[in-house]
Order: structure tokens, then sequence, then C-alpha cells
């Protein structure tokens, strides 16, 4: 898993690569959570082929600390494979999620 | 069509990768769909993942991979202390943010994903079977 943080319109914008599962979601969690500060992240999924439970479980995790900071959280380029688990899991209902970095910005 | 996959691995976290990387071989190997391929690593990681986070008495795992047909059937034993993960209690996936927990969430996707899945226990064994229709567009 590589993670590239950048910044666009104010807010951090974390660039994922690789699978986001068992192994790498410590990992994740360790680079991500300091980067979750107001006015807010967007986590660009493009280039993360798929999310099992445990990435489940830190998006989770990083909404909730979002909402507590008063921090923004939204994700961005699910791919169909990580879509479908997004959604049979209801987090369309609770994480926002965007086609575009862009749109995830501006939104 | 790509031989049957038997791995015989120890109950770390670094099986898991072992197992997700002989799973891609093998999907690409039976030029699989993306949907069923991806469905596959991802409900093998799941049962895998329990095995190595929760049986604290296992001392190995197996798992077995064969397409049949237009079926895939992944299998997944363990000689852990007994336990049914398909016999969880589902996640309430309508809760609001505050209210949503991160528990069940994997077993939550076995069932939505795969066709069928069965719980066995024999010989001292736990034995998780499931299918997935490698057809699925």
């Amino acid at each position: 898993m590589q993670i590239t943080i950048s910044s666009a319109a104010g807010l951090q914008v974390a660039k994922l690569e690789g699978r986001l599962d068992t192994a790498t979601a410590p990992q994740a969690e360790a680079s991500l959570l300091p980067a979750l500060t107001a006015p807010g992240l967007v986590l660009d999924l493009t280039a993360v082929r798929y999310v099992s439970s445990a990435g489940l479980r830190l998006l989770l995790k990083l909404a909730k600390e979002a909402k507590g900071k008063g921090a923004k959280f939204s994700l961005a380029g699910l791919q169909p494979a990580v879509r479908e688990v997004f959604e049979i899991s209801g987090f369309d209902k609770i994480i926002p999620a965007f086609a575009t970095v862009a749109e995830a910005t501006a939104g | 069509m790509a031989a049957p996959l038997h791995l015989t691995l120890p109950p770390e976290t670094a099986s898991v990768t072992a197992l997700l990387d002989a799973l891609e071989a093998f999907t690409d190997e039976a030029e699989l769909p993306i949907k069923p391929a991806s469905r596959l690593m991802l409900l093998a990681e799941e049962l895998a993942a329990n095995v190595v986070m929760h049986a604290t008495g296992a001392t190995f795992f197996t798992a077995d991979v064969a397409l049949e047909g237009a079926t895939l059937r992944f299998t997944l034993t363990d000689d852990g202390p007994e336990y049914d993960p398909l016999g969880r209690a589902e996640p309430d996936t309508d809760a609001a943010l505050e209210d949503r927990e991160a528990g069940g969430l994997g077993v939550h996707l076995v069932r939505q994903l795969a066709a069928s899945a069965e719980y066995r226990r024999e010989d001292g064994r736990n034995i998780l079977g499931i299918t997935l229709d490698a057809a699925a567009e």
C-alpha cells in the first residue's frame, strides 16, 4: 500500500495505491489518522482495486474521527469492486463518495 | 482451465497476503472476469482473516479453490476451536454514522456475495465452504 498525501482546495488529499486489506489497513491507519485535520480529508481510491472489511473498518473509524474533529471526510474514485463492497455494507449512506477528487474537494 | 489450488499456511497475517497472491495467480490463469475474481479474493481474505485474528488455538489453515464449470468453490479449513462465523448477528447497515459498529462486516460480505456458504465441524476442524458464480458480470 502506497499513500501519497497532498492538498487541493484547502483539503488534505491522500492517494492510496494497492489493496486496502487485513495486511495493509494498520499501516494505512497510521498514515491517515494524522492527516485527518480540519477542514478535511479526501481519500483518492482510484488506484485501489479492492477494500476488504478491514479497510471498511478503517473508513468507519476515519469518518467517526472526522465528525469528532468537525472535519469533512469523503472518498473519490471508487472502482466497481470497491463500490460493490461499499454499497453492500451500507457505507454509501454514511460516507460521501464522489467520482473524482475535483468533485470531492468542491463538494 | 486452471488447476485446483491447495495451500496450507500458518495462522498469521502474512499468510493472508500469501493467500491473496496465490488467488490472484489462480484467477489470472483461469481468466475469470473481474467481478468473480475480486469477490473470490475478498471472501477468501475475510474467511482467512477470521481464522488468523480469532482462532487463537489454530496451528494451520488450508485453502482450496477449484473452478467447476461455472461455479467457483472455495473451502477454508482450520484446526482451531469450534467456531461458526456464519452464526454471527448481521450488522445494521442502515444505522447512522455514530451508531455504526465495526464488527460483523466480513461475514456480512460473505453472506451477501457468495452464492452459497456452509459451515461444518468435522474431525476437530472448522470447514467453511462457499461457492461463487464464476460468470458474474
